[in-house]
């Protein structure tokens, strides 16, 4: 399990892309993981024939352990793990060890609560309690259950004494999927759990403001040919509003923070997300320094990680260490939304479509070019005054873009 | 006026099985039958052809003991005696089916009964006519043979399994129309008995809704006896003459033959028993009662079990659905699981199989493989001088599921249980190819089957039949 950044401890297995007995190049992508921040494919570090998985599909690992042994056809596997339990022998009480045996257990299936790990005689016991307790099943329904990737535990049994016949099984996998149904692949239970999780677990808070674009729209007008000349790309409204947010958030730093375990980190940089809609998921790659760079650079970094992420090419790198997420929705639609925050970030910002609205001016009615901003923040790291300053100093950047150049 | 939670209607295995469940699950139980207790099964079927079929392979028997260098002298038969001894085990097993009801406390009522929909039932017995009244009503009044409706049948006195245990003489020859699993068992019978026998078989082969292979082996052995079988022969028309009865029967080709025997033998299916119901206006599924998987008719309170639903005209069935049709009338949920039913055929060799033929699990969309073990590489088949015959089983390629099992050979109607327990408890063929089978014996060669099927085959050398 590879470590993708300086924090993963663990990684979860989302897919495999190769099956046992296939031949693998190096380079070739090998194994979709999921880690707390991201998803990603990982490519093999070696060619050769994929000879064993360790790992099945939704398994948590540590980084830095075996999931995979690559090698030649006919290579013999030396688990690294027997190397080890060569050396770290079990440690077991004598009597433990003796009901271990009576019971023909491997006492390496077994945890221990005693001191240092050790095996206690209360381990086996309750080893052979839990055991007991499993579900009794019939030979063809253990094969189905073993060939489906399914645990006994979660079928019903209606056999006799609660067995699991085939039937069961049968019913099991019928059931909760009907015929419209499409399995969630990788990238979508990573999107389904962090949003869900998100949502759960941050209590979000959403302030809505409208921006009068006139004068955006004419910055837009002027810089498109310079930026298009330079870059030989076309400067959009979301790399305006990313500078503009960029500016806000380095006067407002209390929104520009993270809340990792009990602290809140409040970093001194701003890297912007950017959500990007790929087929069947959504990701957000990283702009880096925003507040440093002009809009010819973001515009050319913020079109080619979009292009990047839509083939499903960005690198871990380039999706860590964001510190605030943009959504935008312009070009279609939509006026406003509530933007679901990017964890372990604090605040995103949800942007809508330019609409001309009747606005009042001076005693006067005008149809000005309106946009809705939406912030939406986790109200345990920030409060709703500084979250309301924060987007009303927004709003005034993108009503008089010229002062980010002060 | 009599009233009872349970009225039974026929006292065959599925009815006086489900009078018998019903009272030990603490029903007032009521069982009426027209004739004798026991069903076809006890006084016209399984066990008095069962009985003349151990008559018959003793016969057997004895003419194999002379080439093994027995002397037995001249071999004769009473035919007389065999009949009082079949009307011996027949009555016999009778009164322990009475004794069983009186313990039980079942009411019985001897007579013919008619049905409402209410449950009062009108029996019309030896005494009179008599009117009880149930909560509810088990229907099991069985079947009877179809006469088919062949030109001059009507003229022409035939037996059916109904009449054939009644006769007092052995006939010179006999015609059996339908070569199914009556047909064949009467054809070893007379055979045995030195008849002339001739099968008329309309399908292109005999017992021909078992297994293929089964069906041409038991062709061989009926022709070894001196049978002739006729399959994919009709029977165009019957004529008495003042001797013979005449058949003309038209072969494959379109050809007419002329068939002249002393007797006929009518075993061509069974047709449900639907009289006294009229008033109920069941509904029906073709020629028979309709019921769900918990045997009840569309009627409330009224349920149906054995040949009367039709399916698998078998007396184990018939009794599996009463005891589950008793259940749930006392109040229970239960189902009729029909995967492992066994199906016994009592010729010599006996024929059995179990679980899915080979097309049904083709239908239901398994990859089927199979493999057959030839008893001619059996040692107890061998030292029994009764080669004829394999063990064969199909299994499911995904899983190893036993979809089914055919044997065909001495002995094999006890030996199919093994199979059938395997498929019931949802053992895989691995587990069937693991399992030490007591050597010498036939049963060996279900294990060595399944052991071809896993690949660790020993004595499954060459190909089987496939």
């Amino acid at each position: 399990m590879p470590k993708l950044g300086a924090t993963m401890e663990r990684g979860t297995i989302i897919r495999w892309l190769k099956e046992e007995g296939e031949p693998v190049n190096f380079g070739e992508v090998l194994i979709e993981i999921m880690t707390d921040k991201i998803n990603i494919e990982v490519e093999a570090e070696t060619s050769g024939v994929l000879l064993k998985k360790l790992a099945k599909e939704d398994e948590e690992v540590e980084v830095h352990s075996v999931i995979a042994y690559i090698g030649q056809p006919d290579e013999a596997i030396v688990p690294a793990s027997e190397a080890e339990q060569k050396i770290t022998a079990v440690r077991a009480t004598p009597a433990s060890r003796r009901l271990a045996r009576d019971h023909r257990l491997d006492l390496q299936e077994i945890s221990g609560t005693g001191p240092k790990g050790r095996i206690q005689r209360i381990d086996v016991e309750e080893f052979l309690a839990q055991r007991s307790r499993e579900p009794k099943i019939t030979p063809l329904a253990g094969k189905m259950v073993q060939a489906e990737n399914l645990t006994r535990s979660e079928i019903q049994g209606t056999g006799v004494q609660g067995k699991i016949v085939s039937e069961d099984v049968k019913r099991h996998l019928q059931s909760g999927v009907p015929a419209n149904a499409v399995k969630m692949d990788g990238i979508r239970k990573a999107v389904a759990k962090r949003m869900s999780e998100s949502a759960f677990n941050a209590p979000h808070v959403t302030l809505v403001s409208e921006a009068d674009m006139v004068k955006a729209i004419e910055l837009r007008e002027q810089l498109l040919p310079l930026v298009e000349k330079e870059t030989g790309y076309r400067l959009s409204y979301t790399e305006i509003i990313m500078k503009a947010t960029a500016q806000a958030l380095r006067r407002h730093p209390s929104i520009n923070v993270s809340l990792e375990g009990d602290s809140i980190i409040y970093h001194s940089q701003v890297h912007i997300g950017l959500a990007v809609a790929i087929p069947n998921g959504l990701v957000v790659p990283v702009v880096r320094d925003c507040e440093a760079k002009g809009l010819a650079e973001l515009t050319k970094e913020c079109k080619t990680l979009t292009k990047m992420a839509q083939e499903r090419k960005l690198g871990v790198e380039q999706m860590s260490e964001g510190t605030f997420t943009i959504s935008n929705l312009g070009m279609y639609a939509v006026d406003s939304f509530t933007p679901i925050i990017n964890p372990p970030e604090s605040a995103i910002l949800g942007v809508g479509r330019i609409q001309e609205k009747p606005v009042g001016v001076k005693g006067t009615i005008q149809l000005r070019p309106m946009v809705t901003v939406s912030l939406s923040f986790d109200h345990r790291v920030i409060d709703g005054a500084p979250a309301a300053a924060f987007l009303t100093e927004l709003k005034e950047i993108l009503e008089n873009p010229l002062v980010m150049l002060a | 006026m009599d009233r009872f939670d349970i009225a039974v209607i026929g006292g065959g295995p599925g009815g006086y099985v489900a009078a018998l469940q019903a009272a030990k699950s603490g029903r007032r139980v009521a069982l009426i039958e027209a004739d004798e207790l026991g069903g076809t099964c006890l006084n016209r079927g399984c066990v008095p052809s069962k009985t003349w079929l151990s008559h018959a392979e003793m016969l057997e028997q004895i003419g194999r003991a002379k080439e093994w260098g027995i002397k037995v002298g001249e071999v004769s038969f009473s035919f007389e005696q065999m009949v009082k001894r079949k009307d011996q085990i027949v009555k016999g097993l009778r009164s322990g089916i009475a004794s069983l009801l009186k313990a039980d406390q079942v009411s019985f009522y001897q007579g013919y009964a008619t049905v409402d929909p209410d449950g009062a039932i009108n029996v019309n017995g030896p005494s009179g006519m008599q009117q009880i009244k149930a909560e509810k009503v088990i229907l099991a009044t069985g079947s009877s043979p179809i006469i088919p409706p062949i030109p001059g049948l009507d003229k022409v006195f035939v037996h059916t399994s109904d009449t054939i245990f009644q006769i007092e003489d052995v006939p010179k020859s006999i015609a059996i129309i339908g070569g199914g699993v009556i047909g064949v068992e009467f054809a070893c019978i007379f055979a045995m008995l030195n008849v002339k026998v001739t099968v008329i078989e309309l399908a292109e082969r005999i017992i021909p809704t078992e297994d293929e292979d089964a069906s041409a082996v038991l062709l061989q052995a009926l022709k070894k006896k001196g049978i002739r079988v006729l399959t994919g022969h009709q029977v165009m028309s019957l004529a008495q003459d003042p001797e013979q009865k005449l058949l003309t029967v038209r072969t494959p080709h379109g050809e007419m033959e002329e068939i002249a025997v002393d007797q006929v033998l009518v075993s061509v299916g069974r047709k449900a028993n639907l009289g006294g119901l009229e008033r109920l206006g069941v509904e029906m599924n073709g020629a028979f009662i309709r019921v769900n998987e918990r045997m009840e008719t569309n009627l409330p309170n009224i349920y149906a079990v054995g040949d009367v639903i039709g399916g698998k005209m078998l007396a184990h069935v018939a009794i599996a659905e009463g005891l589950v049709a008793a259940k749930n009338a006392s109040g229970a949920e239960e189902t009729v699981n029909y995967r492992a039913v066994p199906r016994c055929i009592y010729t010599f060799p006996q024929v059995a199989s179990v679980g899915y033929t080979e097309k049904e699990a083709e239908q239901l969309g398994y990859r089927v493989k199979k493999m057959s073990f030839p008893l001619r590489s059996n040692a107890i088949a061998i030292t029994l001088n009764q080669v004829e015959g394999f063990i064969k089983v199909m299994v499911d390629e995904k899983y190893g599921e036993i979809l089914g099992a055919v044997m065909v050979g001495p002995h094999v109607t006890e030996m199919i249980s093994e199979a059938s327990a395997f498929i019931s408890l949802e053992g895989t063929v691995e587990e069937l190819a693991k399992m030490i089978h007591p050597h010498p014996t036939l049963s060996e060669g279900l294990f060595e089957a399944a052991a071809a099927l896993t690949g660790e085959g020993i004595h499954l050398l060459a190909p089987g039949r496939r």
